[in-house]
């Protein structure tokens, strides 16, 4: 097989995710992890890399534009991240320590990837999105903290004023997310946003631009461990960013026109096919079923 | 009715010194990343990762170079190669967050700024860390 035969299906691959991530609503970052685990031949350590560098890279794109309107904002992203750089960073290091160091690590971490798509497969399922959450009132670190802050809303011709709350119950909820998203190499939007919006009230337009913010930061942080042990391959990197970055620009488009809600469920089926064939390849992998292929 | 949006001055430093970071990276990334794949030569071979990269990290890197990695001196040390200057691309996005964080601590009142420190020092411990501490395997 000829050399560029991986690269290019690599960039068609993540072109396609890069398109139909704005138009089902899930990110191309959980899309690109258990999906290329399933169907391509690279090592889980080069995808988690190569995960963290497309999420880190679509989610620095976008924050700037958003810190600038008042959507993202720094006041909340700051405690949040003096847990999660924490913990994206373990995760990060206990993830290329078990490839290391057990022969058998790389289908651990693979069944591993399988039974987290579950868990990010039922969130996605049931968690809902209130646009304009009512917080009645507010808990002492974010009174302390002021953890407020206001955009201007077009539909509305109005400036929002808003605050968040429960500032108690979702740090330790971000430290599990910054955990998985260090790990695994995954885009963390699929928890961040339910946490900002449903357990600390934020409005969803803040929600999806706060957690934009915090990737940026924790992605970041994980990244070092991966750049250190030599997890980031520019022959996988490359292709795979300017495709979803290609990709994303063409679905955004599409998604202002529709956003058929077929598209959402038939990405999350594929999905979940991802999730069993990945548990599978791992059992595959340590004996206890027959390899596919 | 008034549409003056009062943004945070920590939201607005924040944000210009991300914005230069990234697009700096992403070209430092981008084009020696391309002119990489396209010559098919670098530090390491095209041929040479793809026919290797089914393995871990570690062992990918002592099949291809016959090295163990620890830290950065494996693309600082080889920036005349495009994939090893495709990496400082990478290095420059990873630490657009920590510049940011960075620019927006002049801006912040006293208790941002000390949460911004802790989240600083967290930041440059996980850059320095690995140059000391080596999680070794088998």
């Amino acid at each position: 097989m000829d050399w560029w035969f991986w690269p290019l299906c690599l960039f068609v691959f993540t072109l396609i995710i890069g398109v139909i991530a704005p138009i089902s609503g899930v990110g191309g970052g959980v899309l690109f992890v258990p999906l290329t685990t399933a169907f391509f031949p690279f090592h889980p350590d080069f995808i988690r890399g190569a995960g963290l560098i497309m999420a880190l890279t679509s989610a620095l794109s976008s924050t700037p534009h958003f810190a600038k309107k008042g959507l993202a904002n720094i006041r909340i992203m700051a405690p949040i991240v003096i847990v999660s750089i924490v913990t994206s960073i373990l995760g990060g290091v206990l993830g290329l320590w078990i490839t290391s160091a057990f022969p058998e690590g790389k289908y651990y971490i693979t069944i591993m990837l399988g039974l987290v798509l579950f868990v990010i497969f039922a969130v996605m399922l049931t968690s809902k999105r209130v646009e304009f959450p009512e917080v009645k009132t507010v808990d002492s670190i974010s009174e302390k903290l002021d953890l407020r802050g206001e955009w201007y809303e077009p539909t509305l011709d109005k400036v929002v004023e808003y605050r968040v709350t429960n500032m108690k119950i979702a740090l330790p909820a971000f430290a599990g997310v910054g955990f998985i998203a260090g790990m695994f190499g995954l885009g963390a939007g699929w928890a961040n946003v339910p946490v900002l919006n449903l357990i600390m009230g934020a409005p969803i337009k803040v929600a999806t631009s706060t957690s934009m913010m915090i990737i940026t930061v924790n992605d970041a942080a994980a990244a070092w461990v991966y750049l250190s042990k030599g997890a980031v391959l520019p022959i996988i990197v490359i292709p795979s960013v300017i495709g979803i970055t290609i990709g994303a620009r063409i679905g955004a488009k599409l998604a202002v026109k529709a956003r058929p809600k077929i598209v959402r469920y038939v990405v999350l089926a594929v999905m979940l096919l991802a999730a069993v064939l990945d548990i599978y390849k791992g059992l595959a992998g340590l004996g206890y079923v027959p390899k596919l292929f | 009715m008034s549409k003056e949006v009062r943004v945070d001055p920590m939201n607005t430093a924040f944000a210009r010194t991300m914005e230069i970071l990234t697009y700096i990276g992403l070209a430092l990334m981008i084009v020696p990343g391309i002119a990489y794949i396209v010559s098919g030569t670098g530090y390491v071979k095209v041929e040479d990762a793809i026919s290797n990269w089914d393995k871990s990290a570690s062992e990918f890197w002592k099949s291809v170079m016959g090295i163990e990695i620890k830290g950065y001196s494996w693309f600082l040390n080889n920036l005349s190669n495009f994939d090893c200057l495709s990496i400082v691309g990478i290095v420059v996005l990873a630490i657009a967050p920590l510049a940011s964080i960075i620019t927006s601590t002049v801006k912040a009142d006293s208790k941002y700024k000390i949460i911004l420190l802790i989240a600083i020092t967290e930041f440059i411990i996980a850059i320095v860390r690995p140059l000391f501490m080596h999680v070794t395997g088998h």
